[in-house]
């Protein structure tokens, strides 16, 4: 604008002299309109009919860009839909007419031809799809030409059927054995994308899914009637696999999901539980046979699918707590405690490795494996006992020369069983009892073991359950250094007398036992005594008392024929046999009242001293098995044995006798009714008025790393408490309960 | 308290004792709870007629003279022999307990000076006549809901023996029958079997005044009883018990 003002000034300078508009038009004539389209028209056959070489580019597209700037837009758009629509109808026919399997490659060919034809024409007529198409908002070139193949070609009523059919029946034929041309399917289907997502899904995604849908639907029904499990599911998983390569090969990729997820429904969705549940072949046998293959298989299967795997974990869970509740109910079993240990132990690590190997270490797994163990190890009350028997057989022989890293693995599982006990406390009570023989006998296999069982436990349950145990060896280091002090001091007074080595347990730290001390001979109480003198001037204002259950004695004794032998045997065998120094027999009832020994523990040492095969040292009349009150005793002349050292003691921890049980059961509620009242005045002080139930939930939440308290036990409690004056209910709402300050 | 009104209060105390013969107590009591109107006062002393009733403290001192052992300043157990017999009433009967209750008695079978003279005075009466006038009024109380219940609960502290701090059982049973035939609960007896047979010991207060809101409000069919009710654990056994028993209804 800039020249023009300055013209103007000038001009003004030369007066009035103007610039204006063109005043003549250059006007397109109709006629020359007309001729140009039909140049281009004439174009556009020769590109269709493949003779596009001889065309000059410039010029046409000059031809095109002229009708456009002369308004005549509307002229050359509608020729050109005209045209196409024309040549594509001829291309319809043609195509139709292929026979067969000539017909795809036909269609392909031609599209490819299409596709050139199209770009060429869009490029001769840029300007117009650039200025006329958005302005009188019509569709550009190329999409046009896109277009009008779908509507003439593809879905030309003698095209669409055949062509869907023939697609599906190429993927049916690869489905059944047959190689197919891929490449030549890839291109169709290509092509159906590039006319739109829309035509791709309804012309042949849509019914490609039906089809599988129903092919997989007859062909799981096939397979299911005579294919075991695992079978089956390699199939499956075959059928999969080669769905996801098809269409890596020539479907759309957005079409995996759906034909994936088809086949996912028909062939393991809707026969989940009869693959499960089959007979012989269905997850429990495979879990039996430690089928990794399989069960791996049926895993990474089933999780695609809804509740897939909640299937697998349910039936699993099932069967476990079958099992497990048939293991620990097993009588024949229950007779050995260790053995039912290691059953149980063995049965973990199996369904451990299961889990790890095949079930890709699914944490869900491993909690149903931890609910169903911590529901049948509960079945059985004696588990408690039982797991503290089966350390104490590890401890005490069975892991003798044991590393230490295979010691800790064995500790270890042992300590994943002892997660699952609900009574705790039981356990406790056993374990202390089982140590404290381990411990006073000397028969421990490693002293870290003993320890590293200890830090586990105080791991686990807290610094309270472990104390007391702690306590036990501290006794036990403590006594060693005091025997040696005795001996040092008191060498010269003792002389000749029995050697003695005593072991002084605190009380409350040990298991009690309260029994009676027996008689002791009367050489073994004179060095006690001493002892005792020398013990108490030491630690005056403390009292000692003689356990004689639990202790041991060297004897040695001469049999007939001068032959010798040193016996080992408890305290109470060695009061019964000094007795045989002044006497060749005696009767069941001088023994008893000679050494006071409690019937039961005297019956049972008797026993062992006359009625055990090769530990015979006493002669029993009548020779029954059993010891009764008339039977009468010897000395047995005639004993022999190849070892010189002859074992005879009883001091090992055994499975408990009934009544036995039955006094630990009792003592173990009655340690509960404190720890109940404690956690009820704890929680009561805190929330200073509640109501019963939720008493009951925070008492058993509280508690619940021991023991599971009985919620009647609880009330009762919380009724003790009330007359006691601790709590009081509430005088408005008789549920709830208030803390008494 | 007197000192502490103003005179126009003084003036209306004066008149209502004059005209109704109450106590200066009385007299208080009813104008502080008529907001000091002397008409109103008036309605609410005629509506309750035991407080209209003089007692004269020299017949209460002679009458416990005469009930009174003559070792030790109770009422004990032949004292009170002689009152019921001089009240034409049996020593079992209901009623004692109702009297015993008025009197605020800490021990069954014995009253002391306080409380035999002070609970008749808050009955209103001064003389054996006018307590035996009374006592059907006594035995009426039973029937009301909220008194009742204070009879009951304490009958609990009232029968113990001194210095126990539960109720003994034979005791209990025995209370027991005579207050559920008064306010009649059909499973009395099987309550008390049950206890016999199964218990066998003291019964805790808080077993004895649960028990009463069981009865309360339990049918005796047990249809709506709740396993989750709190109540004592004694009578969720007794509730198995008779289920067991097949004397209710299986509760499956």
């Amino acid at each position: 604008m800039n020249s023009q003002s300055q013209s103007q000034s000038q001009s003004q300078r030369r007066k009035n002299f103007k610039i204006e508009a063109f005043k003549h038009k250059v006007e397109l004539d109709p006629k020359y309109a007309e001729r140009t389209w039909k140049v281009l028209e004439h174009a556009i056959h020769e590109i269709y009919n493949n003779n596009a070489s001889r065309l000059s580019f410039e010029e046409l597209y000059r031809s095109a860009y002229n009708m456009v700037l002369h308004k005549y837009g509307d002229k050359l758009y509608s020729g050109l839909v005209a045209t196409m629509t024309a040549h594509l109808n001829k291309i319809a026919k043609s195509v139709e007419s292929a026979q067969g399997g000539l017909f795809l490659e036909k269609l392909n060919h031609k599209w490819a031809d299409h596709n050139k034809a199209l770009q060429m024409i869009r490029d001769i007529l840029m300007y117009m799809d650039r200025s006329y198409v958005p302005t009188s908002h019509k569709t550009p070139v190329h999409e046009l030409g896109l277009n009008l193949w779908r509507d003439h070609i593809i879905h030309s009523p003698n095209i669409q059927a055949r062509l869907q059919d023939t697609l599906l029946d190429l993927v049916q034929r690869e489905r059944t054995g047959d190689v197919i041309n891929r490449g030549l399917m890839r291109n169709i289907t290509k092509m159906l994308m590039d006319l739109g997502s829309s035509v791709y899904q309804d012309d042949f995604e849509k019914p490609f899914l039906d089809v599988s849908a129903s092919f997989y639907s007859g062909e799981s029904q096939q397979f299911i009637e005579c294919c075991d499990c695992g079978s089956y599911l390699k199939k499956a998983e075959r059928r999969l696999n080669e769905e996801m390569e098809r269409v890596s090969h020539y479907l759309d990729a957005k079409t995996e999901v759906k034909i994936t997820s088809a086949v996912e429904r028909e062939m393991i969705a809707n026969h989940m539980q009869r693959l499960v549940h089959m007979d012989n072949s269905g997850l429990v046998n495979m879990l039996i046979d430690d089928k990794y293959d399989d069960l791996s298989r049926m895993y990474s299967l089933f999780k695609r699918v809804p509740e897939g795997l909640s299937t697998i974990r349910d039936v699993m869970t099932s069967y476990l707590r079958e099992r497990g509740r048939v293991l620990v109910t097993d009588t024949e079993r229950l007779k050995d405690p260790v053995e039912f240990v290691q059953c149980l132990l063995n049965e973990k690590d199996k369904h451990d490795k299961i889990i790890s190997t095949a079930f890709n270490n699914d944490k869900t797994f491993q909690n149903a494996l931890n609910s169903s163990f911590e529901y049948f190890i509960n079945l059985n009350n004696r588990s408690p006992e039982f797991i503290s028997l089966y350390l104490d057989d590890k401890l005490r022989k069975g892991l003798k020369g044991a590393s230490e890293e295979e010691v800790e693995v064995v500790l270890d599982k042992v300590m994943m069983l002892f997660r699952y006990l609900q009574e705790k406390d039981v356990f406790e009570k056993y374990y202390k009892q089982h140590l404290a023989k381990r411990l006073l006998s000397g028969k421990t296999v490693s002293d870290d073991a003993e320890r590293s069982m200890i830090v586990k436990l105080k791991t686990e349950c807290g610094y309270q359950f472990t104390s007391k145990l702690e306590g036990m060896f501290t006794d036990m280091k403590t006594s060693e250094d005091t025997m040696l002090d005795f001996y040092a001091k008191q060498s010269a007074e003792l002389g000749d007398g029995p050697t003695l080595a005593v072991q002084i347990l605190t009380t409350g730290s040990w298991p009690t036992q309260l029994t009676a001390a027996c008689n002791l001979p009367p050489e073994i109480l004179t060095v006690c005594e001493k002892f005792r003198t020398y013990y108490l001037g030491t630690h005056s204002g403390r009292r000692l008392t003689w356990q004689t259950n639990m202790g041991t004695a060297d004897i040695k004794a001469t049999f007939g024929k001068g032959h010798k032998h040193e016996l080992n045997v408890s305290t109470y065998q060695m009061c019964v046999l000094m007795l045989f120094n002044s006497a060749d027999g005696l009767t069941y009832r001088e023994i008893e009242q000679a050494t006071e020994i409690p019937a039961l523990d005297l019956k049972r040492c008797l026993q062992s001293l006359a009625c055990v095969k090769g530990k015979n040292v006493l002669r029993k009349e009548p020779m029954s098995k059993d010891i009764s009150e008339e039977d009468v005793f010897y000395f047995n002349d005639k004993f022999t044995s190849k070892f010189v050292k002859v074992k005879i003691g009883t001091v090992v921890a055994q499975k408990e006798s009934e009544p036995e049980k039955q006094e630990t059961r009792q003592r173990v509620e009655e340690d509960r009714k404190p720890q109940i009242e404690a956690a009820i005045v704890r929680i009561m002080k805190s929330r200073r008025v509640l109501d019963h139930n939720s008493i009951v939930a925070e008492v058993t939440k509280q508690l619940q790393s021991r023991f599971l308290p009985n919620p009647v036990v609880i009330k009762k409690r919380i009724e003790s408490l009330i007359e006691r004056e601790f709590l009081e209910r509430d005088k408005a709402d008789r549920k709830l309960y208030r803390y008494l300050a | 308290m007197m000192s502490k009104l103003g005179r126009g209060q003084k003036d209306k105390v004066q008149q209502f004792m004059a005209i109704t013969g109450a106590s200066e107590k009385v007299a208080l009591q009813a104008l502080k709870a008529s907001d000091w109107h002397l008409e109103g006062a008036f309605d609410i002393f005629y509506s309750q007629p035991q407080i209209r009733a003089v007692t004269d403290t020299r017949h209460l001192e002679e009458l416990y003279k005469r009930y009174r052992d003559p070792d030790v300043d109770m009422i004990l157990v032949e004292g009170i022999s002689l009152l019921c017999n001089d009240l034409q009433v049996d020593p079992q009967d209901i009623v004692m307990l109702v009297l015993s209750w008025h009197m605020k008695a800490a021990t069954m079978c014995e009253f002391s000076c306080q409380e035999f003279i002070g609970g008749l005075q808050s009955l209103g009466v001064d003389s054996i006549p006018k307590l035996r006038e009374k006592l059907p009024s006594l035995r009426n109380e039973l029937r009301d809901e909220h008194k009742f219940r204070e009879i009951y609960n304490f009958a609990f502290s009232w029968a113990r023996e001194k210095g126990q701090k539960p109720l003994a059982l034979d005791t209990a049973l025995g209370m027991w029958r005579l207050l559920f035939s008064e306010k009649h609960w059909p499973l009395v007896e099987h309550w008390c079997q049950f206890l016999q047979v199964r218990h066998n010991k003291a019964i805790s207060r808080d077993t004895w005044s649960q028990l009463l809101e069981f009865v309360k409000t339990i049918d005796p069919q047990l249809s709506n009883y709740d396993e989750e009710g709190a109540w004592p654990y004694l009578i969720d056994e007794f509730v198995e018990y008779l289920t067991e028993n097949g004397i209710v209804p299986s509760r499956k």
